[in-house]
């Protein structure tokens, strides 16, 4: 296929907008990066979520041990080593099986790495809520268990919702760097696109993907906005 | 009803309570006093076990409190360890507490409830009341206390003196054998500080048990069977609030009340 964007600038936008082969391709990589960040996040935050508890239970049982420990080690090494790198290691290592499905292998890695990110954020939450909660829903013969799950988590989330929404966005403009293991996301896509004669050809492609990204982005932070106010309706004065 | 044994409390290098005994009588009302960091709140908190004490035995009615809190037995790791020996004491941690309300100097009304949802949450909860039950006399409490049309309101919309009743209310919907109070009026303007100290007045009135640490000495000598001055975690002096004030025996308290009186 034989791309020719050389027009002006606006000229090669409207043509981009408007012709139906640059649309469907476009689509296709908005769909490829929007179904890696749902699904990245959806494991990034079932992942955050289990590893979080497991590190704020104080238990003294040997297994609870363990699990600390591995906890530990997941978080250091995942937020301590490139994306790019966990992305080619699980692309071409951990998961090189043939016909392993690409997007899954995306939507693993990511939300890997997301989870060791989330698990911090919902641990600080939870640490964020005055241990006067805590006490007082003991002191009146409440469990450990029904204490937290009553009381302290209804309020930690309040605390965690604009952090999880940061790691969330960051998500999504971070499953660019997927043209890496050769899956076409919305970037990949877009250079692509512009893969003309010059180098200008780039330009409105390249513009056209980062308006989708911020509309993605900008719907992301409305939702996260309502989610917001509306858990914080006790705190109104 | 409440004894405490030699009861040992350090946090870090810190000895807060150094072998404090101490027997509290079914209506009776005990007013700890003592300087900042004598060991007074801690004191109370072993009582109900939020501190946890290194050595010595908490009993309530009779049952050995201390030997249901789990973490005092190292080798007790199993939950049907635990099961067994909680029978054959016949205390559960969570029962004990559930019988001994408690107070907090910062109120620690449950944020993310209406103030009704704080009243009924743990009777409901541990299955000792219905729920109609337990609205039922939260809105008798409430009504009591003249609150009853802030009963669906958040508690950051309050004072800190209708936090403080409503935390006592939240107790006394409990049922419970005994009042535990943390410096109830130390985080309240002085406005409000005398409704609470009413309302304690009220129900030491009504003969319930209670415990309190405070500073109010005026209040103390007004309601006190006894008055316990503590200090370098110890007992230093207890007495009749009469014979307590106009006549102390130990230094460190002489010199105490001519700063505080």
């Amino acid at each position: 296929m034989l791309f020719n964007l050389n027009g002006t600038f606006i000229q090669d936008v409207v043509k981009i907008f408007t012709s139906a082969e640059y649309m469907e391709m476009l689509l296709e990589g908005l769909k490829c990066t929007l179904l890696i960040s749902f699904g990245a996040a959806m494991v990034g935050i079932l992942l955050g979520m289990l590893v979080a508890v497991v590190k704020i239970i104080p238990s003294k049982s040997p297994v609870m041990k363990v699990l600390n420990v591995v906890c530990d080690v997941y978080t250091t090494i995942f937020r301590g080593t490139p994306m790019a790198l966990q992305l080619f290691l699980m692309a071409f290592v951990i998961f090189a099986i043939r016909g392993f499905p690409m997007e899954l292998v995306a939507i693993l890695a990511f939300g890997i790495n997301s989870g060791a990110y989330v698990s911090e954020a919902i641990r600080a939450g939870i640490l964020s809520v005055d241990i006067g909660q805590t006490e007082a829903g003991r002191a009146l013969g409440l469990s450990y268990g029904k204490t937290m799950w009553k009381i302290v988590i209804p309020q930690a989330i309040k605390n965690v919702i604009p952090a999880i929404g940061n790691e969330l966005i960051a998500l999504i403009k971070e499953t660019s760097i997927v043209s890496m293991v050769g899956m076409y996301d919305l970037t990949s896509v877009a250079k692509i696109l512009g893969g003309g004669r010059y180098l200008a050809s780039y330009i409105a492609p390249m513009t056209v993907a980062a308006l989708f990204y911020l509309a993605i982005v900008y719907s992301l932070t409305f939702v996260i906005k309502l989610i917001e106010r509306r858990l914080r309706a006790s705190d109104k004065r | 009803m409440i004894s405490v044994k030699n009861v040992y409390k350090s946090f870090g290098k810190l000895n807060v309570l150094n072998g404090v005994s101490l027997d509290i009588q079914q209506g009776e009302k005990v007013v700890i006093i003592g300087p900042s960091g004598s060991g007074k709140s801690t004191l109370l908190r072993c009582m109900n076990l939020l501190e946890t004490p290194e050595k010595g035995e908490v009993w309530l009615d009779g049952k050995l409190l201390t030997a249901a809190d789990p973490s005092l037995h190292e080798n007790m790791s199993t939950k049907k360890e635990r099961k067994a020996f909680e029978k054959e004491y016949g205390v559960n941690i969570n029962t004990g507490r559930a019988q001994m309300g408690m107070v907090f100097q910062h109120f620690n009304l449950f944020n993310n409830l209406t103030v009704m949802g704080n009243m009924i949450l743990a009777p409901v909860e541990l299955k000792l009341k219905s729920k109609e039950q337990a609205t039922k006399d939260a809105e008798a409490l409430l009504a009591r206390i003249g609150l009853l049309e802030k009963k669906d309101v958040y508690p950051a919309t309050l004072s800190g003196g209708q936090k403080q009743r409503i935390a006592i209310a939240r107790a006394l919907n409990m049922n419970p054998k005994a009042l535990l109070f943390d410096e109830p009026t130390s985080a309240l303007d002085p406005e409000m500080v005398g409704e609470v100290l009413a309302l304690m007045k009220d129900l030491a009135d009504e003969g319930i048990t209670m415990v309190i640490v405070t500073h109010e000495m005026g209040f103390a000598r007004e309601i006190a069977n006894r008055i316990i001055f503590i200090d370098e975690g110890v007992i230093k002096e207890e007495n009749a609030p009469q014979e307590f004030f106009s006549n102390p025996k130990d230094a460190r308290l002489k010199e105490f009340l001519l700063k505080v009186l």
